[in-house]
């Protein structure tokens, strides 16, 4: 083998990139200007962890399907490889991701279809909901217990054809941090209920409670709450919203006068995005952009405009529309009350001289 | 049931009974020898044509259909294989061959379906043969399945299979996979076996390294690797390892020590003699880095990269004569090397007299090779900036602009133009304009 051979192979790779794992929980950002191509790859992918990771073994590790199902199943990670798997693209936002912020990423995955494993387990008919908790423990609240970390889906969420125990992420096995060894995947949805270093499924009824999701607090997390004409509504978070981001230039960027390519990448929970269209005006004139690849269901689509800068100060927006009509806000709701579905045109300055 | 389901499978196939118990009996016999005569002779579709009769004779004998399936694995009739071992299977449950066949069979159909059925069969009925998933293991690994070779690994694990070779195996598969806790404690289990031959524990010492590294921890990452050397010096992966880490660590010095031990225990290697050079020249030791990388090509003159390295050491004594000498064999030895002719045209600009001409023939040819670069019109722009062709340097220089605005040094040279030509103000602008863009550099891309 030659050197050559030893810094190709999969060991090496891994040199590259050490992973350790990190003593707290980790809230990790990358540019998204450093993404080449549309997959993020796993060193720049995004990381917001709620407690410590978990030390995991591959050996030891098991995932529990339980609750109302007639055979609870208990599955080795050698069972997951060993089982059909499917392969996806999809974008993974962060619920609370600034309007041009890069907690999103784009791969594609590859695991079991979580349908697939009810299928075998079989479903109870009052089966409703599915709570999901990963290997993860802390406290959400200075008063409040241990719990693992747990979100709770709709059963019709899970039984979707594109809704995995996710393994892999562009062709290798997840990183540590991304949620090694298998990690929930709710394509279309926001990343909270993605849940990663998952353990234990178990189907609920509709009036279950779950100890781990209720008295941890995080019940309380993840809505979107509205002042409405009767009060506060609250709804729980689900399906991302239409959203672009600027990748380049970033805000507050000097430039000397040129032709430039303003570009970024555009997405959508709901089917795929139909346009991205630029303003250089703080949204008083809008071009479209060109789309770089066929928009998909899930995955993320990379945008460019191309502009003949002059001299003069600039306000830079993009907007995207999704195929269902859905069209980014120029404005953040007012009645908003929560820190979610940032998905508003925020404009970035630009100086060109 | 599976009986009569063994004896469906194959009824349309064979012709109605017509023989005694006895001559049923006699027959069997003969295919069973002639079959064996024909898989000798490795004349595997007649083993398969007798096993066939032979099965229609006697659709309760699980033997044969292992047998059959065998030959008509053997033969590459891989559809026929696959419904004689499921027949075999069935009239023979206990027993893991068919199911192992079969993982076989599906595995060179590449249907990895399939062969993830048959492993999951295995894995609920044989769940505790550490054995059987060991030798599952390494068909899966020799076959580049490695996911489901590292299943199977679990699995032989989980089943008690302690024996060094599956553990190794395993802490392969695992710290390709990330699992580096498991990796080392898989690892170091092998290499603190003393009772071992030391190949074998210079392998675990060597996984146990990397998956030290990879998890963060040099410096036991760089004391197992010391330890897989010390243990087999004839391994060359071990030398590369440690020196890769040590360079990682800009401990150049160090790793050029590591790789000159290698190269006196194995000196046949020329995979050590690259990095060699390079730490060499990492190291500041130019001429003995020039040295080793004069060698390696000596004994590989395909070895391009080498070319580059003894260019850089070259540049950096000064010796620009050299630079472009050691170019132009790269040159000539591969004329497509990314970059050669940028590269060539650096060289020949550094080097006193330069050869304006020489530069700007390489810049074509940089150019044709390649897409717009700005590097070559900046390049360009400095030679028409030298030799007065001044409209041709604006050119040159507005276009390397046009190409990569972010960069502040064709504005210097634009600048410097401008003052040459006695425009005062567009100099001041475009030295501004090169401040202004060094101001914000850290957003620059």
């Amino acid at each position: 083998m030659t050197r050559r051979d030893l810094l190709r192979s999969g060991t090496a790779a891994a040199i590259l990139s050490p992973l350790a794992a990190a003593p707290g929980p980790q809230n990790l950002s990358y540019p998204l200007r450093e993404i080449q191509g549309s997959l993020t790859p796993p060193d720049l992918f995004f990381v917001r962890d709620h407690f410590s990771e978990p030390e995991l073994s591959l050996e030891t590790w098991q995932l529990r399907i339980e609750g109302r199902v007639t055979h609870p199943r208990q599955l080795s990670f050698s069972d997951l490889l060993e089982l059909p798997t499917k392969r996806i693209e999809a974008v993974l936002e962060c619920s609370g991701n600034g309007t041009h912020g890069s907690a999103a990423g784009n791969a594609k995955w590859e695991g079991v279809p979580i349908s697939f494993l009810f299928e075998s387990a079989g479903l109870s008919h009052d089966a409703a909901f599915v709570a999901l908790e990963g290997a993860d423990t802390g406290r959400l609240g200075q008063n409040s217990s241990s719990f693992p970390y747990t979100q709770i889906v709709p059963l019709e969420k899970c039984l979707d054809a594109a809704s995995l125990i996710a393994f892999k992420m562009n062709d290798l096995f997840l990183p540590r941090r991304n949620g090694f060894p298998a990690r929930a995947l709710f394509p279309g949805w926001y990343a909270m209920d993605s849940v990663k270093w998952l353990r234990r499924m178990v189907v609920l009824g509709r009036g279950d409670r779950h100890a781990s999701f209720v008295d941890s607090g995080m019940d309380r997390l993840y809505n979107r709450v509205r002042l409405g004409a009767n009060g506060m509504e609250t709804r729980r978070l689900s399906a991302i919203q239409v959203k672009s981001a600027i990748a380049w230039p970033p805000d507050k960027m000097r430039l000397a006068a040129g032709f430039y390519e303003v570009w970024g990448f555009a997405w959508t929970g709901r089917e795929s995005v139909r346009e991205v269209a630029v303003s250089l005006n703080g949204g008083r004139g809008w071009e479209p952009a060109n789309l770089q690849s066929s928009p998909a269901p899930y995955g993320w689509v990379r945008w460019r405009y191309k502009w003949t800068a002059t001299p003069g100060e600039y306000s830079l927006m993009s907007r995207a529309t999704d195929s269902q009509g859905n069209q980014q806000p120029l404005e953040r709701d007012t009645a908003r009350k929560d820190g979610y579905e940032l998905n508003w045109c925020a404009p970035l300055s630009c100086s060109v001289r | 049931m599976a009986l009569i389901f063994c004896a469906s499978l194959y009824a349309g196939d064979c012709a109605p009974k017509t023989l005694t118990p006895e001559e049923t009996q006699r027959r069997l016999n003969e295919l069973a020898k002639s079959a064996q005569t024909e898989m000798a002779q490795h004349r595997f579709q007649q083993a398969a044509r007798d096993l066939r009769e032979a099965a229609c004779l006697d659709p309760r004998d699980a033997k044969i259909f292992y047998g059959l399936g065998s030959m008509e694995a053997a033969s590459g009739n891989f559809l026929e294989a696959r419904k004689a071992l499921a027949a075999a299977d069935r009239l023979q449950p206990g027993s893991p061959l068919s199911l192992a066949m079969l993982v076989r069979v599906n595995a060179s159909m590449g249907d990895v379906d399939s062969l993830k059925a048959a492993l999951s069969q295995l894995a609920v009925r044989f769940a505790t043969n550490g054995e059987l998933h060991a030798t599952l293991a390494q068909f899966l690994l020799q076959n580049k399945f490695s996911d489901l070779a590292l299943a199977e690994s679990l699995r032989s694990r989980k089943a008690g299979a302690t024996s060094p070779q599956s553990m190794l195996d395993l802490a392969v598969l695992e710290n390709t996979v990330g699992a580096y806790d498991d990796a080392i404690r898989n690892a170091v289990a092998i290499e603190s076996q003393t009772a071992l031959p030391a190949p074998v524990r210079a392998s675990a010492a060597g996984i146990a390294g990397l998956s030290y590294e990879s998890s963060g921890q040099r410096e036991p990452a760089i004391a197992h690797l010391q330890k897989a050397i010390q243990l087999d010096p004839s391994r060359e992966n071990s030398y590369l390892a440690l020196s890769f880490l040590l360079e990682k660590a800009q401990r150049y010095g160090e790793a050029a020590a590591i790789l000159e031990q290698g190269r006196a225990r194995l000196p046949q290697s020329t995979a050590l003699l690259l990095p060699l050079g390079s730490n060499l020249i990492l190291a500041e030791k130019y001429a003995e880095g020039i040295s080793v990388l004069q060698d390696l090509l000596r004994k590989s003159p395909n070895e391009y990269d080498a070319y580059l390295k003894l260019a850089d050491a070259f540049r950096k004594t000064g010796a620009s004569d050299k630079e472009i000498k050691i170019l132009r064999e790269l040159e000539s030895r591969r004329p497509d090397y990314p970059q050669i002719h940028l590269l060539l045209a650096r060289a020949l600009l550094n080097f006193e007299p330069v050869d304006y001409s020489g530069t700007l023939d390489e810049l074509a040819l940089a150019e044709q090779a390649s897409t717009p670069d700005a590097e070559i019109f900046y390049l360009r722009g400095k030679v028409y900036l030298a030799t007065h062709r001044n409209d041709e340097a604006v050119a040159a220089l507005q276009r390397a602009i046009e190409l990569r605005p972010m960069d502040p040094s064709p504005y210097y040279q634009l600048g410097r133009l401008y003052e040459k030509l006695g425009e005062p103000q567009k100099a001041k602008d475009t030295f501004a304009r090169m401040q202004y863009l060094k101001s914000n550099a850290n957003a620059n891309r």
